[in-house]
């Protein structure tokens, strides 16, 4: 990439079990305010923001165009606002294109999702599926993850007991971060205990459901000075589309995220991951995804995620700082939150958890019952 | 703060399903690859040349969630960069305007636009009233159908002239629709018709009547966008996008108090001023020589090309009673047949991008207008009022 | 005779083109066929090789099949189900049962030959298999039904729905519950054989409903699909669609803007809440006031009477998302400018539908028709606690 796009601002509020007092545009409007505050942007058709960029989701919403309702808290009347229906960490990927095409020089990206609002997960989930095959068969992304983590743990060696310990340090390192879900303090054993909800996965080991609204302010690098001093780079961003049908795909491929990453490494200009990366942040929905991700963008070597957490890897590398995906974020928006952390570690400003000397950072996300589709940015200061 | 862009982008080809109201006969991914194969022919390539794939359409008209997933079946986003990005009516011309910023960022050099619907599989009345807040105005709303706008032309220029200028604009649209042979609906309608139909077409609300309303139609269309030096490499005819903009309104329809001291901003005047105006266009009803316009309904066809064209008085009434917006005339609008005739809603505003593109490239066919097109217009229409406008070209002149 | 457009002698002449040699292997033996009414057959099968003959000696068969002609052409293409036809008596074996079931593999199924079907042809099948395709699950306990199909093709028929039977007769009558008029017959049998949809006919103006629309728009639901006679025994794919109501139970939280205003409907008040920079009052009350970008956290009691600005005149039937009822027409959903509010503060709602014909809307300084609203005795902090605005006389 030969121009570097800018993040800002980030605001968000506390990830919530249950936001039950407010409507999401009680959420946004908050982050809405947070941005406005730090950077005094305006919305000046020639030197504000022209285009505000949503991510939120129709299904989850129960709501056609969900962005609909989203305009007014987002300052989007008589702006442009164009919405990411997909994983949030696209929106950033899009931010940056909308940045460096000349179209726009200052990106409002802001999204929502509260998954307290439905009653079944299962049943949203399970509409991701076509209506004539996987649909009726009951697939939703619970079970399909555990098929996917069955045979994953199979191939890396993992077990129960590297589960258990990936959702222990989760919850310990999500003590640290303010904006974290806040859930019970857990033992090993309270995990490997925990009620089954599809043959591997445990209860504990996939993420709750969570509410959570957050903002970014983004820039192109001429303009970046009067947003602020500390901005963080993004320097690479890419995704990739996997198979459809589980028959097609090998349920324990990295076939989309090797490529991703792959991609937006090459656009980063960046070689060795391992040395030139200092922060890792995976969206891990359910425990065994942390491992699995972690050979994928080859952190660890393939078939060999349960070795890598017993040698450390989970600390050496720094990932998931923040807690993760699995403390708590809701399912469209984890890709969001993994770049919120990269940003405030980049700039020194992630308190207890903070990496020290983090130059470079990596956020990734996915969407899919399987992981199909992979996206992957990387952060720079 | 004057248009610049990091590099051109052109359109170098274009796909389209035939459109209906009945396409059992194939699946969401198998519609979509109809128009995926036929764009991908049209532009000389094989799917290995596409870079990153652009998806949209409204999740819950078919229910489907995240449905770029199962899609991947008909689109080929296999192994590919892929995004979603959606906005209600506009989606269309969203993917298009997202394809471009894609492409002009140097992200990606061949990017492919695929918007689809299969509205069929729905109840579109009742996806388009689920847009309102489940608090108050869900109750209250019927999908996309207002008299409103009637109700205003009338009020202004009393009610045979509306209805007849209504009418009038409506049975050109089919004129049109007649000779595009991809159109859902094409009647046969004739002039000697206008007073018939316009007192005798149910009403659905006020005088928005049956015939003056789109169609819920099944289609997909597929556009494929280049950079200047691939497009330069690739096509004979690449049609370049000038420029683009996308305006959003609130939620709220507070636009009904009819009092001369508070006037009502309207998006499409805001939109075609703003994008005119950074690229000096002073003149946009000379300036054009095609436009495909995001007309859901013959009402809304007739009074928005005052709006988009910055017309007063009743000069756009006279643009369509002097025919002038048939093919063959001085501003043709729609030569495709629009909205009224097809509304595949996820692709129907690509299809407005496609169409113009088809116009620039005198690839239109048998609706094709006889005059050169150099610049061409197309409009998205959706949500509560939003507009978005791309401008295409012939030559890199600007 | 003629069954479902096949006579019984169209089954025998084919069977020499339908013979199977490779399922009479070993087979040699004679066969009877004394179909009532439509005369005997002999089938004479010997070392893969047939011969048919139509004669009244049947005497030298192993077995001989005994039916009427329907029960015979219906086994054949498919309309009789032939296990029941046995066992019900209709179709009987006479001599060796064993040899008989031999002939069952011997023919490839017959396929009705392909002529063409008239206009004239398909509206007569239409209305002839009309009743055996009625619904009565899905039929109301009483309708008049009158279909008056134009052209020279055409004619009037009126189907008579009453306590789960329907009846139908070829006459017009005059007092209906719903009357369908197609100009042209042809039109209609497009629309009935799936070519064409209704609603475009009716846009175009070649085609009219007279009456109750609801119950027109639901005669997909009381008549089944009719079934092309032409298409049958054809060996395309079927296509199926698959019909799947879907619903995911949601709560949706107010906040507490949407809360305040909610919550205040329930003491009979409409509050608004007006924008600290330009003074506009928003109805319902908002977290912003979209235009300034700014909270908007002053309130203001309003109305609750005004005056109407602009009323839908709504004559299409709108289901009802949360119910999937759909609501009677016509109905005014009007946009009402309630006391104290002005621009283009109104509030939206619905009018009491025997007072639509009276609403006139407002313009500049000339008052529209002064509404008040009608309160629901039972109130839940919902946007019908108000039922709807009626005159204020």
């Amino acid at each position: 990439m030969q121009k570097r796009v800018a993040i800002c601002a980030v605001a968000q509020i506390k990830n919530d079990p249950n936001l039950w007092y407010a409507r999401f545009q009680n959420m946004l409007l908050e982050c809405f305010e947070g941005i406005m505050q730090q950077t005094k942007v305006s919305f000046d058709m020639e030197k504000g923001i022209r285009t505000v960029i949503t991510c939120s989701d129709d299904v989850w919403d129960a709501r056609t165009i969900s962005n609909n309702g989203m305009t007014d808290v987002v300052g989007a009347h008589f702006r442009g606002e164009e919405k990411m229906a997909q994983e949030s960490l696209n929106g950033l990927g899009y931010a940056i294109a909308s940045i460096l095409s000349g179209h726009d020089d200052v990106i409002l990206y802001m999204g929502h999702m509260k998954e307290s609002q439905t009653e079944s997960r299962n049943m949203c989930t399970n509409l991701a599926f076509d209506p004539f095959y996987c649909r009726p068969l009951g697939m939703d992304f619970v079970n399909v993850n555990a098929l996917q983590a069955r045979a994953y743990m199979e191939k890396s060696g993992v077990t129960e007991k590297h589960l258990a310990k990936i959702v222990v340090r989760s919850r310990q390192k999500a003590k640290g971060n303010p904006f974290a879900r806040e859930n019970e303090a857990i033992k090993e054993e309270d995990v490997m205990k925990s009620p089954l909800l599809a043959d591997p996965l445990r209860q504990l080991h996939y993420y709750p459901a969570t509410d959570w609204a957050f903002g970014m302010l983004l820039c192109s690098e001429e303009r970046v000075k009067e947003f602020t001093d500390k901005p963080v780079w993004i320097t690479g961003y890419a995704s990739c589309m996997d198979s459809y049908f589980l028959g097609d795909k090998d349920l324990t491929s990295n076939f989309s995220l090797k490529n991703a990453t792959e991609r937006a490494l090459k656009k980063a200009g960046i070689k060795d991951v391992k040395k030139d990366i200092q922060l890792f942040e995976l969206c891990d929905h359910a425990a065994y995804q942390l491992p699995m991700w972690a050979e994928g963008i080859g952190l660890a070597k393939e078939g060999n995620g349960g070795k890598w957490i017993d040698d450390g890897g989970m600390d050496e590398f720094n990932v998931n700082m923040s807690g993760g995906m699995l403390n708590g974020n809701p399912l469209l928006l984890g890709g969001a939150a993994r770049a919120i952390e990269c940003f405030y570690q980049l700039r020194g400003e992630a308190g207890k958890r903070q990496v020290k000397g983090a130059k470079r950072a990596l956020a990734q996300s996915t969407y899919g019952a399987a992981g199909q589709h992979q996206a992957v940015v990387i952060f720079e200061v | 703060m004057a248009h610049k862009k990091n590099r051109n982008v052109a359109i170098i080809g274009v796909g389209q399903t035939k459109h209906s109201s009945h396409r059992e006969d194939v699946n969401q991914p198998e519609m979509i690859h109809e128009a995926v194969s036929a764009a991908l022919k049209d532009a000389n390539l094989s799917i290995k040349d596409i870079d990153c794939i652009v998806h949209g359409n409204m999740e819950l008209f078919e229910m489907i969630h995240q449905p770029d997933l199962w899609h991947v079946l008909g689109t080929g986003a296999y192994g590919k960069d892929s995004i979603r990005i959606t906005t209600g009516g506009t989606v269309g011309t969203t993917l298009a305007c997202a394809s471009d910023n894609l492409v002009a960022s140097g992200m990606y050099d061949i990017v492919m636009a695929i918007g689809f619907e299969k509205l069929q599989e729905g109840h579109t009345t009742g996806g388009i009233t689920n847009m309102a807040d489940p608090l108050w105005f869900r109750n209250l709303q019927t999908g996309a159908l207002t008299g409103s706008t009637a109700y205003d032309v009338i009020q202004e220029f009393g009610e045979d002239r509306a209805k007849r200028a209504a009418m009038m604009y409506r049975i050109v649209m089919d004129k049109h629709a007649c000779l595009n042979p991809n159109a859902h609906r094409a009647f046969g309608l004739d002039f000697d018709q206008v007073e018939t139909l316009m007192n005798t077409s149910p009403q659905l609300v006020g005088e928005l009547r049956l015939i003056h309303m789109c169609s819920q139609s099944d289609g997909a269309c597929a556009v494929i966008f280049a950079c200047e030096k691939k497009a330069k490499e690739l096509s004979k005819k690449p049609v370049w996008i000038r420029d683009h903009i996308t305006i959003h309104r609130e939620e709220t329809f507070n636009i009904f108090g009819y009092h001369k001291d508070f006037p009502v901003l309207k998006t499409h005047k805001f939109a075609a001023e703003q994008l005119f105006k950074r690229n000096d266009i002073k003149n946009p009803l000379e300036y054009f020589d095609v436009f495909e316009m995001y007309d859901p309904a013959a009402w809304w066809g007739l009074d928005w090309l005052r709006d988009f064209f910055f017309l007063k008085g009743d000069e756009h009434l006279r643009l369509v009673e002097n025919k002038e917006i048939m093919i063959g005339g001085s501003m043709p609008i729609n030569p495709s047949g629009g909205v009224i005739a097809t509304n595949p809603i996820g692709a129907t505003a690509l299809l407005r991008v496609a169409e113009a593109a088809l116009q620039v490239r005198g690839d239109a066919g048998a609706h094709q207008i006889p005059k050169e097109v150099k610049h061409a217009l197309a409009s998205g229409f959706g949500g509560t009022m939003w507009t978005v406008l791309m401008m295409l070209e012939k030559e890199l002149s600007w | 005779m003629e069954y479902w457009g096949v006579k019984v002698e169209d089954i025998f002449d084919t069977m020499n083109d339908r013979f199977r040699p490779e399922g009479a292997k070993g087979v040699t033996a004679k066969f009877g066929y004394d179909i009532t009414g439509d005369g005997k057959w002999k089938i004479i099968v010997s070392e893969g090789l047939l011969e048919v003959i139509k004669t009244d000696d049947l005497s030298d068969c192993a077995a001989v099949m005994v039916c009427d002609g329907e029960t015979f052409v219906g086994i054949n293409i498919g309309k009789v189900d032939a296990a029941n036809a046995f066992t019900s008596g209709k179709v009987k074996i006479e001599g060796d049962f064993g040899q008989f079931g031999k002939t069952a593999k011997m023919f490839k199924k017959y396929v009705p030959k392909k002529a063409a079907m008239s206009t004239r042809d398909y509206i007569l099948d239409m209305f002839g298999t009309l009743v055996s395709r009625f619904q009565p699950q899905n039929a109301p306990q009483e309708a008049v039904i009158v279909y008056d199909i134009g052209g020279a093709d055409g004619g009037v028929w009126t189907a008579y729905i009453k306590d789960g039977k329907c009846e139908l007769k070829e006459e017009r009558a005059e007092k209906f519950t719903v009357k369908l008029e197609v100009q042209e017959a042809k039109d209609w049998v497009d629309v009935m054989l799936g070519k064409v949809d209704a609603f475009s006919l009716l846009s175009a103006g070649k085609a009219a409903i007279v009456g109750e629309t609801q119950l027109a728009l639901k005669l997909g639901e009381i008549f089944g699909k009719y079934q092309d006679p032409m298409a049958s025994g054809t060996p395309e794919q079927e296509l199926i669609v698959l019909k799947k109501i879907i619903s995911v139970d949601q709560k949706f939280s107010t906040g507490p803007v949407m809360g305040k205003f909610l919550n205040a409907l329930k003491e009979k008040k409409i509050l608004g809440n007006k924008c600290p920079k330009c003074g506009r009052i928003q109805l319902p009350a908002r977290e912003v006031c979209a235009e300034c970008r700014v909270r908007v956290d002053e309130w203001v009691e309003v109305g609750p009477k005004g005056q109407v600005r602009y009323m839908e005149y709504v004559y299409y039937a709108s289901p009802d998302p949360l119910t999937g009822e759909t609501r009677e027409t016509p109905y005014g959903m009007a946009n009402i400018l309630l006391d104290g509010c002005q621009g283009n503060d109104t509030f939206a709602h619905l009018i009491r539908r025997d007072q639509i014909d009276r609403i006139k809307g407002g313009k500049d300084d000339v008052s529209g028709t002064r509404v008040r609203p009608v309160w629901n005795e039972h109130r839940t902090g919902s946007i019908f606690d108000i039922k709807y605005f009626e005159i204020d006389e």
